[in-house]
């Protein structure tokens, strides 16, 4: 009997040999984390592309090292309602590689289960904007590619055509530039064509300073800008009135603006005061802007104060940093493409 | 000595020998194999693509800009210069060689009672061969404008639906 | 014979056992090559674009609403015709009158859009 029980018993093993050798060829051809890159591509452009990021306001990009750990989500857009349209500023903070490390992209931009490797890209049409993070591309990997238009900060610039407008014989040789937070932020203009110097730098240019100077005296090439100073109105108030800003004026610090005379970098209130002779920049960055604590009603003054006696220039009058074309130059969306590869 | 009486163990074993050699047979022979194509991701990927190309033309500039620039194209009927600029958009990457992507524009507008077509841009020689076209589509309001054809004078809404494919 | 042989019937259990635990490993397979495809296929279904396009339009609509020669009914009808023939879906909207939110005289605008898979309502001021 046993011989017979072995007979059939070999039978069995062998049928049962034959069919698990054949289990493999099911599972030949599957990858089972290769099956969603192309997914966790597109979420992550979604992103990057259709979000303003976490937290909105206070503004994500503006936290420095210390406070890195409030970002919760790294957005791009302008703002919900302006998918596809990206923020310079958010954009350049993205694509700082000493900011953030390739772990804060990966859990604050791609939110991945597995670790992947990615890398983001994205050239604008002119190639002014070329960014690429993140490793070389392998032979295979999820892919999307998402079309943008970036929008960049606005610049004053009072050349010699505003020369009648702000000169005066009698000047106290005090320029203004008025930024009214009011008319700004108005709510009837959409977020892609605000002006938003909470989120945005404010830049002013001043060139063909000569234009400016006090033409009576021929000798007279340059004038000596003392101080550059902050100052704030708050409308709603009963009696509105002007206060100094307190601020480091003495300090050059390149995250909090830049000032250029005649091409040299100077810290606001330099000692002595500079000579100018041919232009005055001025960027002031959001971060300096959030600590003045400005309100959507707030009227921001800067005021770039001459001093010379006799006076050497005739430089005066207010200055509105607002949606007039001529003061403030706002330049076109500029069309971009965003890539994100994962793998 | 030699009897019958084991023959069941055989017969058992030739019985469940033959069920899971069926079974591993009907298993094996029903697995698809999925191809690229067949999960729609491609379709997905330029799909994403065509409406953002669309969107972003019909976004203007700055604040300035009074005219619509896809009615523009249309009233205008200057296919070839919203090909130019479409195609332009779609194929542009961050780094290496442009795209290949092909397009084909139609114009749907209603006249009275009836939903008609118009073509905007015709397909090209990569009409055939290619890969499986999508469509993404565009409102476009048209205004008062006499003498255009077909769409007429009346200010109304058209729907832009453009054919991407990659040759 | 008188009593049933039931001696070898473990050997059959054993075979009906593997082809079972064959069957279930297909199934599982047979279900993780679908993971990629639903997941784009969801993407494509949902219509992200066609519902932000119509609310361009609208607000496009909104902002003619008043001028000369626009025929708002004729305008409203080529949005519902078109999106009924081409697009596969129901849309409805209505336009009220300008009310004061917030300091800005406002429309509140109503939106209705149904491809049979997806609906969206949305009350929107503009």
């Amino acid at each position: 009997m046993s011989l017979d029980f072995l007979a059939g018993f070999t039978i069995f093993m062998l049928a049962l040999i034959m069919v698990v050798s054949m289990v493999p060829g099911l599972l030949a051809g599957l990858e089972s984390s290769g099956i969603d890159y192309d997914a966790v591509a597109y979420r992550t452009g979604v992103i990057l592309v259709e979000d303003p990021g976490w937290p909105v306001y206070p503004p994500w990009e503006m936290n420095d090292e210390n406070h890195k750990d409030e970002i919760e989500r790294m957005g791009l857009a302008v703002s919900k309602e302006t998918p596809n349209i990206l923020l310079s500023t958010k954009v350049d903070a993205f694509f700082n590689d000493s900011f953030f490390t390739p772990d804060d992209y990966r859990n604050l931009a791609i939110f991945g289960d597995i670790p992947y490797s990615y890398n983001i890209s994205l050239r604008s049409e002119d190639g002014s904007y070329n960014y690429r993070t993140g490793n070389p591309l392998p032979p295979g990997y999820g892919y999307i590619r998402r079309v943008v238009k970036i929008k960049e900060p606005g610049v004053a610039v009072i050349n010699d055509s505003f020369a009648s407008d702000y000169t005066a014989p009698s000047s106290d040789q005090e320029f203004t530039v008025r930024l009214d937070f009011g008319q700004l932020l108005d709510p009837s203009i959409g977020p892609a064509y605000r002006i938003d110097p909470r989120t945005e730098p404010v830049s002013v240019t001043i060139t063909d300073f000569n234009a400016y100077l006090n033409t009576t005296d021929h000798l007279v090439d340059n004038a000596t800008l003392r101080t550059v100073t902050f100052w704030k109105m708050d409308p709603t108030r009963p009696i509105p009135q002007f206060t100094r800003i307190p601020f480091a004026y003495d300090t050059t610090n390149s995250e909090l603006y830049t000032l250029t005379i005649d091409g040299n970098p100077h810290s606001l209130r330099p000692d002595g005061g500079v000579e100018v002779s041919e232009n005055i920049s001025l960027v002031l960055k959001p971060a300096a802007t959030s600590f003045f604590t400005l309100d959507q009603n707030s009227i921001l003054e800067i005021r770039f104060g001459f001093d010379d006696t006799p006076s050497r220039t005739n430089i005066t009058g207010i200055h509105h940093y607002d949606y007039n074309a001529t003061n403030v130059t706002i330049p076109d969306l500029q069309p971009a493409v965003l890539e994100v590869a994962i793998w | 000595m030699v009897n019958d009486r084991g023959q069941l163990y055989t017969m058992e074993g030739v019985a469940a020998g033959v069920i899971m050699l069926l079974t591993a047979y009907i298993v094996i022979s029903t697995t698809s194999v999925y191809t690229a194509g067949d999960t729609h991701i491609p379709d997905m990927q330029l799909e994403q693509l065509g409406s953002d190309v669309l969107a972003m033309m019909d976004t203007p500039d700055n604040r300035e800009e009074e005219e619509n620039r896809l009615a523009r194209f249309i009233d205008e009927h200057e296919g070839t210069e919203f090909k130019t600029m479409f195609l332009g958009y779609c194929n542009a990457k961050t780094s290496g060689a442009t795209d290949n992507l092909h397009m084909s524009a139609n114009v749907t507008y209603r006249d009275g009672n009836l939903i008609k077509e118009h073509q905007f841009i015709a397909p090209d020689y990569t009409w055939t061969e290619r890969e499986s076209a999508v469509r993404v589509t565009r409102w476009v309001q048209l205004d008062l404008k006499a003498g255009r054809s077909p769409y007429g004078a009346r200010p109304q809404a058209v729907l832009l639906e453009v054919l991407l494919w990659r040759a | 014979m008188a009593r049933i042989n039931e001696d070898g019937q473990w050997i059959v259990l054993m075979g009906l056992l593997t082809a079972l635990a064959l069957f279930f490993l297909a199934l599982i397979i047979n279900q993780s090559a679908l993971v990629g495809q639903t997941t784009a296929e969801g993407v494509l279904e949902f219509p992200k674009n066609d519902i932000r396009d119509l609310r361009s339009e609208i607000f496009d609509y909104v902002d003619r609403l008043g001028t000369l020669n626009f025929d708002s009914d004729a305008v409203r009808e080529d949005i519902t015709r078109i999106s009924l023939e081409r697009k596969n879906a129901v849309v409805g909207f209505t336009v009220g009158d300008p009310q004061d939110v917030s300091g800005r005289m406002l429309r509140p605008i109503t939106i209705h859009y149904n491809n049979g898979v997806t609906e969206y309502d949305e009350t929107v001021y503009y």
